[in-house]
């Protein structure tokens, strides 16, 4: 009796109407001749019900490939489940749309900017900081506040760590890890709720 | 100063110690829990990559605070130069700019924008709509606004 290591794909995209081969949400390993009939092992049609995604949880592989290999030892390693997202043709993206986005994006940093200043009172601030640096009363310390604007330019930008495309070093950054996170809770919500262990049609 | 204190006065002033002392724990756990909570501080280690830094880096925050204590109670005056003011301008935006930029408000726009609207690709291109959004709001404010 051989043993197969089973790990599960986290999440696969695949076009719309096909076979799922154990291969596309799966690695195997397996010490005998059995990989490539394995591999080509049909899990799942995908059909126009399953709308954009389907989770398949390593439950119903090992169900099913005990009883179509019941010579094989079964054994999963990795994520217990894999979520395959159908993916149309993606409609490419109106470049107004992005445009009218940057727009608000830009106004609304732009108020929010000057909401905070006012709450703080940072113009008085910089008045009364004028003049204990100076010594002189100034209505408008210019001197301080434009390159206070750069810097919060480029204080953001540190923070990112990202000028356009370029980065200024290797690490990810808290607005990759934060996009990150969201797709991992997005993935946690799907495994609990679209798990088709759970559905009714299969537990007949 | 007066030597002799009355009893009432000595009670007035024990009270008002006491008040301020309880009132600066608490701003002052406050603001630390505040700077935390945003990662200010975790982020300018990441950056540098000196994971040692963060007792210093800890130790010029409180200082910097009770420096910033000082000034704002102490009516003090320097005589120094433009270029001080430039500086302290430059330092004090950056700053600021990172706080924003930590603030989750701006973070957690962009799964949204980059997962719900499909933006993934123009993604860095609106960040900069965030960082110029910012020089803009603040320069036409202190140019023309407050005027």
């Amino acid at each position: 009796m051989s043993i197969v290591y089973l790990r599960m794909k986290k999440s696969v995209e695949l076009p719309k109407y096909q076979e799922v081969t154990l291969k596309n949400i799966a690695h195997i390993s397996i010490d005998s001749s059995y990989k490539e009939e394995l591999d080509n092992t049909t899990i799942y049609h995908i059909t126009k019900k399953d709308k954009n995604i389907v989770v398949i949880d390593s439950f119903l592989i090992i169900d099913y490939l005990n009883k179509k290999f019941p010579e094989l030892e079964l054994q999963v390693i990795g994520p217990a489940q894999c979520i395959i997202r159908i993916h149309e043709k993606k409609k490419p993206l109106s470049f107004l749309l992005v445009v009218i986005v940057w727009l608000i994006l830009f106004i609304g940093t732009a108020m929010t900017i000057m909401n905070f200043h006012y709450d703080v009172s940072m113009q008085e601030v910089q008045q009364k900081l004028h003049f204990l640096l100076t010594g002189q009363e100034n209505e408008f310390p210019l001197w301080i506040q434009v390159p206070y604007s750069i810097g919060l330019g480029i204080g953001m930008l540190l923070f990112f760590n990202h000028w356009f495309s370029k980065k200024f070093n290797e690490e990810p950054s808290p607005l990759e890890i934060e996009i990150n996170n969201y797709q991992q809770n997005l993935d946690d919500y799907l495994i609990q709720n679209e798990n088709m262990l759970d559905d009714e049609r299969n537990n007949r | 100063m007066k030597i002799c204190w009355t009893m009432k006065e000595i009670i007035v002033n024990f009270f008002q110690a006491l008040i301020g002392f309880s009132g600066g724990i608490a701003v002052g756990a406050g603001f630390v829990a505040f700077l935390t909570v945003l990662g200010v501080i975790p982020r300018m280690v990441q950056l540098t990559k000196r994971k040692k830094l963060v007792k210093v880096y800890g130790a010029c925050v409180l200082i910097a605070s009770i420096f910033g204590t000082f000034i704002s109670f102490a009516n003090i005056s320097w005589d120094q130069p433009t270029i001080m003011l430039i500086v302290w301008g430059l330092l004090h935006g950056i700053f600021n700019g990172m706080l924003a930029a930590a603030l989750t408000e701006v973070l957690n726009v962009f799964p949204v924008l980059s997962k719900r609207i499909g933006m993934d690709d123009y993604l860095l291109f609106l960040l900069m709509a965030f960082v110029f959004g910012k020089i803009a709001g603040s320069l036409f404010q202190w140019l023309y606004f407050v005027k």
